[in-house]
């Protein structure tokens, strides 16, 4: 489903160029989910982006469920992103100037799915949230928002879900709802998964584990 | 996303970010600009279209020929012969009287028949609904104008005589055709039958008259008369067709729309910045939307689409009420200017709004677009890394677009390339003097830091910090200061001139068309009633022809040509004593022996325009006959002295034989204006010119034309608020932020306040002080050179303009900071 290989990311700073990442080989397969983890500062934030075909790498190819993204440019890789991939992030980027329902419906609309509307409000119920559909971010708590943002990467049935630290904002019970919440839309629609993330619990939930070392990939482990 | 997706997303963000606020000062940026171009649009698009459309019916004929003396009757048969329809008339400046008051009149006799285009219009009273009115008065009546009325305090069936003649007022005459190209004509109107003339003895010789033929008919024959008639007129005949007549009226629009026009696009380009300002916040507070609408799978040109929508329908509604707002201003210019104007505005056209919606599009795009069209830039990785912003606009598509945008409405308002060129050179010039003075300014305020309290730091330091602002607000309020300061500096100053020139006893009044037989009589007249007059002058009617024998038009420079000298009859004159605040600057005057001599005293301006020297010979034509004296002398007249005064003058017995009228000047206190009635009973046939009263008209249109200026000044100042209010907002989540820090450190509502009060004080101050030196220097330039006043420090502006400034600036910048002390600190800290 996602594979990388002799992935690179070199950037240039002050000090003279800097590899953030560098020969990262991997496969990650059909309704796999999987944890990339590593200490602050080890390259995840950048390797997901590289992945999700955000960022461009500096060397080596990415494939995204056989799209080859780094041939195609930002608004193919925008098409693909559009059919193929949810996002979670830390910070819960809902669009501020949309009720929780535009929020969730934006991606439908942007693709011209059918039945925008009850689509989105048939997810913000499933994650608990029927009674706000009205509401702007601001007037949901930090929680809310973040599962609005679920509802939102689930709505278009994406292939792959990619989550940065989804729960790093949150304390740890609505870390838990989250991320209960999170695996269980991933199951229900075989997607695959791939979260960066700190939290041991989080992690420990993925059936695999990418380890991140100063931009390398270290010999992965299973999940215990 | 497909179309219809894009367009609802963009309505309901763009409803979204009105409601909250985040697009008042762009929108009403837009709004003011429009309002500003299309207040001038509607005004001069109906006063232009009601000079157009009515061209030949406002001239009253196809072709009109004007001559001091009746033309050989022989032009008039070959016009009927061409197929041509004809009516004379005649126009001359008379007294009316009525009981005791009397008015200096432009009157107008008539034949059946006038006017041959267009219609009179007539009421049956002062300001009563007009109509059109196919007729003209009858022998023994007169049509008079609702001014002459109320100042004769006359009505309707009342009696006035122009002369020996007594008339009665039949109708109020609200519209007269021929009365073009003096729009702000001084004396009102009155209308009568040419039947009545002789009987009124007026008409004298070496009157002032104007004989008028009207002429109509068809294009072609009109064409053909002109040209029939062309080689046959003289110096002192003048052809009126429809495009002179819409030239005359014609050119005083276009300068009061180019003049009004420059006063607008500093409105404009005020509000141009204001919208960019606005346009750079509204783009950054877009970024997080834009990069995950990417990262949803928008592309480049769904963004770009998204954007351009929100902004073309917001051009376009802002636009709307601008031009709503300029239709209610244009209302308000008209009616400042009701008395002055030549004619009835037409109704209103669309042409206006659409250039008004235009001119709103257009300053949008080219101070709003480039900050917008970064959105579509933002990199998707946003998403993952917050820090990453589209790479800011290329400088010279940010100001090249600004100025593509200013200079296409300048065009409009200049319709030369040269012009919009200087202006714009001239303006970026001042912005640049006056934004650097702004800035030094700014630097030695910096300079008092140490030395002022806590709150006055907290403020000068604002300022400082974010001086790129500070300059561009202290510009805008500094430009609008400064150019109402310098209107009510020259008002003020040009009628105290004005007032203080005329000494007390200095004659206020001239007797002019006095007849030979009269003049003693007329002496003896004034001396019963103790009234010095200056000496009674001689007036012969005559044209300077040839200067050295060669015709004048070629004798002369090129800028001398259309001298006004060379256009009309000039007072030709004669006496023995040099009027005594001549001076003959060289030459000598008149020796005993001189009498007979032909030769003639020139005025020196006059000399020098023309270029005549001492020892020239100049030829003459009174009437049908020619003759020549040489230039024995050049003299200095002092015109202001309100006596007769001459450019020609010569020894007795030189033009004595001509049919010469004569005339006096003399002083009159308002209370003994009645002996003027007396006058006039006595020898109907002359003028008097209450220069009194024509210098009080003059006065009001000078004070309502000024008044119009700085109507058109508040839109400046109107613009100078929104770039206020757009760098507030612009500094506002800094300010919000820091407030809550303060805040949190213990600082208290009350001392954030006066640190708001402080800068804003500040600022509004700095912006007079640049205005009081921009004025000052501006004022010594136009007083120096232009209207060669003696010039003052004008230290009253030095007080005001600052004091203006800190009130206002101070007040509208605390108002627009209030936010920072409303929201809670923890709120704030915690959103960031
Ligand atoms: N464009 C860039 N220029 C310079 N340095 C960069 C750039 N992008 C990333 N980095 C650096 O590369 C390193 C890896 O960044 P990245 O955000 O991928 O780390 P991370 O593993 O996600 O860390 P965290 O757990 O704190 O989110 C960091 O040291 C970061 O500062
Ligand atoms: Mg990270």
């Amino acid at each position: 489903m996602v594979a990388a290989s002799g992935l690179g990311k070199r950037v240039d700073t002050a000090a003279g160029p800097l590899d953030i990442l560098a020969d990262i080989d991997l496969q990650i397969h059909t309704g796999e989910a999987v944890a990339v983890v590593g200490v602050s500062g080890s390259g995840k934030s950048t390797l997901l982006g590289l992945l999700a075909g955000l960022d461009l790498p500096s060397s080596g190819d990415v494939w995204l469920a056989n799209h080859h993204m780094n041939v195609l440019d930002e608004d193919g890789r925008a098409q693909v992103r559009g059919q193929l991939v949810g996002f979670v992030f830390q910070s819960f980027q809902l669009l501020p100037g949309l009720t929780a329902l535009e929020n969730v419906m934006l991606p439908l609309e942007l693709a011209a799915a059918p039945g925008p509307r009850a689509q989105a409000m048939q997810l913000l119920e499933r994650v608990g949230l029927a009674g706000r559909l009205t509401h702007y971010p601001k007037q949901l708590s930090g929680g809310e928002q973040q599962r609005v943002a679920i509802a939102r990467a689930f709505s278009m049935r994406p292939a792959i879900l990619f989550a940065d630290e989804p729960t790093g904002n949150l304390d740890s019970s609505t870390g838990e709802t989250v991320i209960e919440l999170l695996f269980e839309l991933n199951r229900e629609q075989h997607a695959t998964l791939v979260l960066v993330t700190h939290d041991e619990a989080l992690a420990a939930r993925c059936e695999r584990h990418i380890r991140l070392e100063a931009g390398r990939t270290v010999p992965a482990s299973a999940a215990p | 996303m497909n179309q219809a997706t894009r367009w609802r997303l963009a309505m309901r963000l763009l409803a979204r970010d009105w409601r909250a606020g985040e697009l008042r000062i762009l929108g009403a940026a837009i709004i003011i600009a429009v309002a500003a171009s299309t207040a001038i649009g509607f005004f001069t698009d109906r006063l232009g279209r009601g000079m157009v459309n009515q061209s030949a019916d406002f001239l009253g004929a196809d072709l009109v020929l004007e001559s001091p003396r009746p033309v050989a009757l022989a032009w008039l048969d070959e016009a009927r012969q061409t197929g041509l329809v004809t009516s004379e008339a005649l126009k001359f400046s008379s007294v009316v009287v009525a009981g005791e008051r009397l008015q200096l009149a432009g009157v107008r006799a008539v034949t059946d028949g006038f006017p041959l285009r267009g219609r009179l219009r007539t009421a049956a009273g002062p300001f009563q609904t007009d109509a059109e009115d196919s007729g003209i008065p009858a022998s023994g009546e007169a049509w008079a104008a609702p001014r002459l009325l109320t100042r004769l305090g006359l009505n309707r069936g009342d009696t006035l005589s122009v002369g020996e003649q007594e008339l009665v007022i039949r109708k109020v005459l609200t519209f007269e055709p021929g009365q073009a190209g003096s729009p702000f004509g001084v004396a009102p109107r009155l209308l009568m039958n040419l039947a009545d003339v002789s009987a009124t003895g007026v008409v004298q010789p070496g009157s002032r008259l104007t004989y008028q033929y009207l002429f109509a008919g068809t294009e072609r024959d009109i064409a053909r008369y002109r040209d029939w008639l062309k080689s046959r007129l003289g110096p002192s005949h003048r052809l009126v067709g429809v495009q002179e007549g819409r030239r005359a009226v014609g050119t005083a629009l276009e300068r009061a729309e180019r003049f009004l026009g420059l006063a607008i696009m500093a409105a404009i380009v005020l509000a141009g910045v204001a919208i960019a300002m606005a346009a750079r916040r509204y783009s950054e507070r877009h970024f997080d939307m834009s990069a995950m609408l990417r990262c949803l799978g928008a592309s480049q040109r769904d963004l770009l689409a998204l954007y351009l929508a929100q902004l073309l329908v917001l051009g376009l509604l802002a636009s709307a009420v601008g031009c709503l707002l300029g239709w209610l201003a244009q209302l308000g210019l008209l009616a400042l200017l009701a008395e002055l104007l030549p004619m009835a505005p037409s109704a209103t056209s669309a042409w206006p709004v659409l250039a008004g919606l235009l001119t709103g599009l257009v300053v949008l795009a080219g101070f709003a677009l480039p900050p917008v069209l970064r959105l579509k830039r933002v990199p998707p990785l946003r998403v993952l890394r917050r820090e990453l912003s589209p790479l800011p606009g290329n400088a010279w598509l940010v100001y090249g677009s600004a100025i593509a945008a200013v200079v296409l409405l300048m065009w409009r308002y200049t319709d030369s390339a040269k012009l919009t060129l200087a202006v714009l050179a001239g303006g970026a010039a001042a912005g640049a003097v006056l934004g650097l003075l702004g800035f030094i300014l700014l630097a030695l305020g910096r300079r008092l830091h140490g030395r002022v309290g806590v709150s006055w730091r907290f403020g000068l330091n604002n300022l400082w910090r974010r001086r790129h602002t500070s300059v561009s607000q202290i510009l805008a309020f500094g430009l609008a200061l400064m150019a109402m300061a310098v209107i009510a500096l020259v008002r003020s100053d040009l009628l105290a001139t004005w007032q203080s020139q005329l000494p007390v006893d200095v004659p206020n009044h001239f007797a002019i068309n006095i007849l030979p037989d009269q003049v003693e009589a007329v002496h003896g007249f004034m001396a019963a009633r103790k009234v010095p007059t200056t000496q009674i002058y001689p007036m012969v009617r005559g044209r300077l022809v040839t200067i050295n024998d060669a015709p004048v038009r070629q004798a002369v420079t090129k800028e001398a040509q259309s001298d006004n000298a060379l256009n009309r009859e000039l007072n030709l004159t004669w006496t023995t004593e040099l009027q005594e605040d001549n001076r003959i600057i060289s030459g000598r005057w008149w020796r005993v022996g001189d009498s007979g001599r032909p030769l003639v005293s020139v005025e020196s301006k006059l000399a020098e325009r023309l270029g005549i020297e001492v020892d020239d010979y100049l030829g003459f034509t009174v009437g049908d006959e020619a003759f020549s004296a040489r230039v024995a002398s050049i003299r200095t007249v002092q015109w202001d002295s309100f006596r007769p005064n001459f450019y020609m003058v010569f020894p007795p017995g030189v033009i004595e034989h001509f049919a010469a009228t004569y005339m006096t000047s003399f002083h009159l206190p308002p209370g003994d204006k009645p002996m003027l009635m007396e006058l006039v009973r006595h020898y109907p046939a002359i003028t008097v010119l209450e220069m009194d009263l024509i210098l009080a008209q003059v006065e009001r249109i000078f004070r309502q034309v000024t008044l119009v200026v700085e109507y058109v000044l508040l839109f400046v100042l109107l613009a100078g608020f929104a770039v206020l209010f757009a760098a507030l907002q612009a500094s506002l989540d800094e300010r919000l932020y820091e407030g809550a820090l303060l805040r949190a450190l213990g600082a208290s509502r009350r001392q954030l306040r006066s640190g708001h009060l402080a800068e804003f004080i500040t600022l509004g101050a700095l912006a007079g002080l640049v205005a009081a030196i921009g004025t000052e220097c501006l004022a010594w330039v136009l007083y120096s050179q232009v209207l060669h006043f003696d010039y003052q420090f004008k230290w009253p502006v030095w007080i005001a303009a600052p004091l203006l400034g800190a009130v206002l600036i101070g007040a509208a910048g605390y108002r627009g900071t209030r936010p920072v002390v409303e929201r809670s600190p923890v709120l704030l800290l915690r959103e960031r």
